[in-house]
């Protein structure tokens, strides 16, 4: 997407590459100030970027 | 200022405050190596926010709290326990009344004497270290810090 580097976005959104991958796998859920500043950066909506899971929708799922 | 430089220049720093610890010790004058510790920190606080690459975001924050907050919550129960050690035995409480005997009170050994206290005292210190360095891996962990990069 964007064809952009983990560093590259880090860099732009003004954290950690660590961060970025974190939450790509799932291990940190960013503030909501970080979602919004990603979502805007890729220029979409919230919902297209994260998915909301409780935990027991994703315990169901695996 | 770069991450590197700062690293470098902590390290002058930790050098000096061994050379003045030394010379404190030479002169007799403790009040010296506790004003240039302070000086150190103070320093090394405010060369940190000259450096430029160093990223600091909200993951970084999130495991500092958490890592500080276990740290804490173990080392008060333990610092508590010593303190309270010590002051019994630098008050000497007077013993709890045993009848009318005349018979002198037992003399209990002294287990931590007051020139053991500061040593103590370091020990606990090099465990509040050892607590939080251990902490911040634990949560770095938690929060996705060794995962593998798949670029």
């Amino acid at each position: 997407m964007h064809d952009l580097t983990q560093e590259n976005l880090a860099q732009v959104i003004g954290v950690n590459r660590q961060t970025i991958l974190a939450i790509e796998k799932g291990k940190y859920v960013p503030s909501l100030d970080l979602a919004f500043r990603i979502a805007r950066h890729f220029g979409v909506s919230l919902e297209e970027v994260f998915i909301y899971e409780d935990e027991e929708q994703a315990g169901r799922v695996q | 200022m770069k991450k590197n430089t700062f690293y470098l220049i902590v390290g002058c720093i930790a050098i000096a405050l061994v050379g003045l610890f030394w010379y404190s010790d030479v002169i007799r004058m403790p009040l010296l190596i506790e004003a240039g510790f302070i000086v150190a920190v103070a320093a090394i606080y405010l060369i940190r926010r000259r450096v430029t690459d160093l990223v600091e975001d909200e993951r970084d924050v999130k495991i500092t709290e958490q890592a500080v907050l276990r740290t804490m919550q173990v080392f008060w129960v333990v610092f508590c326990a010593f303190s309270i050690g010590a002051v019994m035995q630098l008050l000497r409480p007077p013993p709890i009344p045993r009848g009318f005997t005349m018979a002198p009170p037992p003399i209990l050994p002294e287990l931590l004497s007051p020139r053991l206290i500061g040593f103590v005292q370091l020990g606990l210190l090099c465990l509040m270290i050892f607590l939080y360095v251990g902490f911040r891996i634990y949560y770095a962990g938690i929060y996705g810090g060794w995962e593998k990069d798949e670029e």
